[in-house]
């Protein structure tokens, strides 16, 4: 504190006219921005509530669901969040000493990462949109009969795959696909499935490919909405560094006044945790099943 | 703390972000790689149990030290520890719910 004892005197540029000094400014700012995050982290919450109250009830369903994301793009993503979280931790750091340039080279890199990690999700998307994985009817590609392929007129529960083979399903109206039952089948002979998911899956004592997917599909919704938030995260993330980019361009922070920088790091760190669940809980289930 | 303004902003510098950093990188390939093992025949669960466990740690190292918490104020923490509080109590009471329903009650 003693090097703030005279802000008063001195009337530091950043500083609001309702604190004592820049210390208690900054303090408040922090506060109000952990406020927030709390709602934040009740607004993810309710999401993750969800998902845990539907695998609780259809673990296997996940797991199916879960094993035809790619782990690798979820993975190659998190590692580029995390780059993305040290160069904003190094913003806030060269902000505090007053380097304008290295801050400004900080931004531009943690905006360069999180534009990468947009990029991969939007590929990812695009893969289960040509699948057939989006969860709701129309929103999917819409493939014509094709004379040449065989068709498949039922869902074939033993038929591996959900149109991976491209030309080798009929998908007019856009619909969820799916078509693999090899993981409820393993986990019925291997008597792994409880008395809720039997409810879930069967019709009769049989798996019922249709039930099924319906359960895989309520994955895919999960998965769509929660990565979905996250990416909606992401871009007012990119926005909030946009306007920071500008700030840092014409000199605005140093070691007195770097609240904006402390305070979009936050942010930008909770949108990092926020991956560091999602990544888990939704791309590695039940791999193991897969050796 | 608080008072120190010096340590305030020094933190950790470059090379305590580069460890924080390091750890968090290792901690997702341990993540990517450990998701491969059968751990289930341990017990059931235990997959997504070990998965949990290193997320949340690394969720700490991102809080506390990314997030500047371990140097922060009392009413930050307070503010932090209460977010994950009032999280405890939407999962607990929204799944003593669901635990405790006899099957086939929520069915389809």
């Amino acid at each position: 504190m003693t090097a703030h004892g005279d802000t008063h005197e001195h009337h530091e540029p950043g500083l609001q006219h309702q604190f004592e000094d820049m210390h208690q400014q900054e303090e408040s700012v922090s506060i109000g921005m952990w406020a927030f995050l709390a709602q934040e982290i009740m607004f993810f919450g309710g999401l993750f509530t969800a998902y845990l109250v539907f695998r609780w009830r259809f673990p296997m369903a996940f797991a199916a669901g879960s094993n035809h994301l790619d782990e690798f793009m979820g993975g190659l993503n998190t590692l580029v969040l995390i780059v993305s979280s040290l160069t904003m931790a190094l913003t806030v750091y060269y902000a505090q000493k007053g380097n304008r340039t290295l801050q400004v080279v900080m931004i531009v890199l943690t905006m360069l990462f999180g534009a990468t990690f947009l990029g991969v999700k939007a590929i990812e998307y695009t893969d289960k949109y040509n699948h057939g994985l989006v969860p709701v009817t129309g929103w999917n590609k819409k493939v014509k009969e094709d004379v040449s392929a065989p068709h498949v007129t039922e869902q074939d529960c033993t038929q591996v795959g959900h149109g991976d083979g491209d030309d080798h399903y009929v998908n007019p109206k856009g619909e969820f696909q799916w078509k693999d039952c090899s993981l409820v089948k393993l986990a019925q002979d291997h008597n792994y499935l409880t008395e809720d998911e039997k409810i879930g899956y069967f019709t009769n004592g049989e798996i019922d490919a249709n039930k099924f997917r319906d359960k895989v599909r309520l994955f895919y919704y999960i998965y769509f909405v929660m990565t979905g938030l996250h990416a909606l995260h992401m871009i007012i993330g990119l926005g909030v560094m946009l306007w920071l980019l500008w700030k840092a361009w014409i000199g605005t922070f140093g070691p007195k006044y770097y609240a904006p920088v402390e305070i979009s790091g936050l942010y930008w760190h909770f949108v990092d945790i926020v991956w560091i669940f999602l990544f888990p809980l939704l791309y590695l289930l039940g791999r193991h099943f897969l050796h | 703390m608080s008072d120190n303004h010096a340590e305030h902003e020094e933190h950790i510098g470059i090379p305590g972000y580069l460890v924080i950093f390091l750890i968090l990188v290792f901690g997702t390939i341990f993540t990517y790689f450990s998701s491969f093992w059968d751990l289930d025949s341990i017990f059931p669960g235990a997959n997504t149990l070990l998965a949990l466990a290193i997320a949340f740690t690394k969720m700490m190292f991102v809080i506390l030290y990314f997030m500047h918490v371990r140097w922060s104020s009392k009413t930050v923490w307070l503010a932090a520890v209460a977010a994950f509080f009032w999280l405890a109590i939407m999962f607990a009471f929204t799944m003593q719910d669901y635990f405790t329903r006899i099957s086939g009650v929520f069915s389809v």
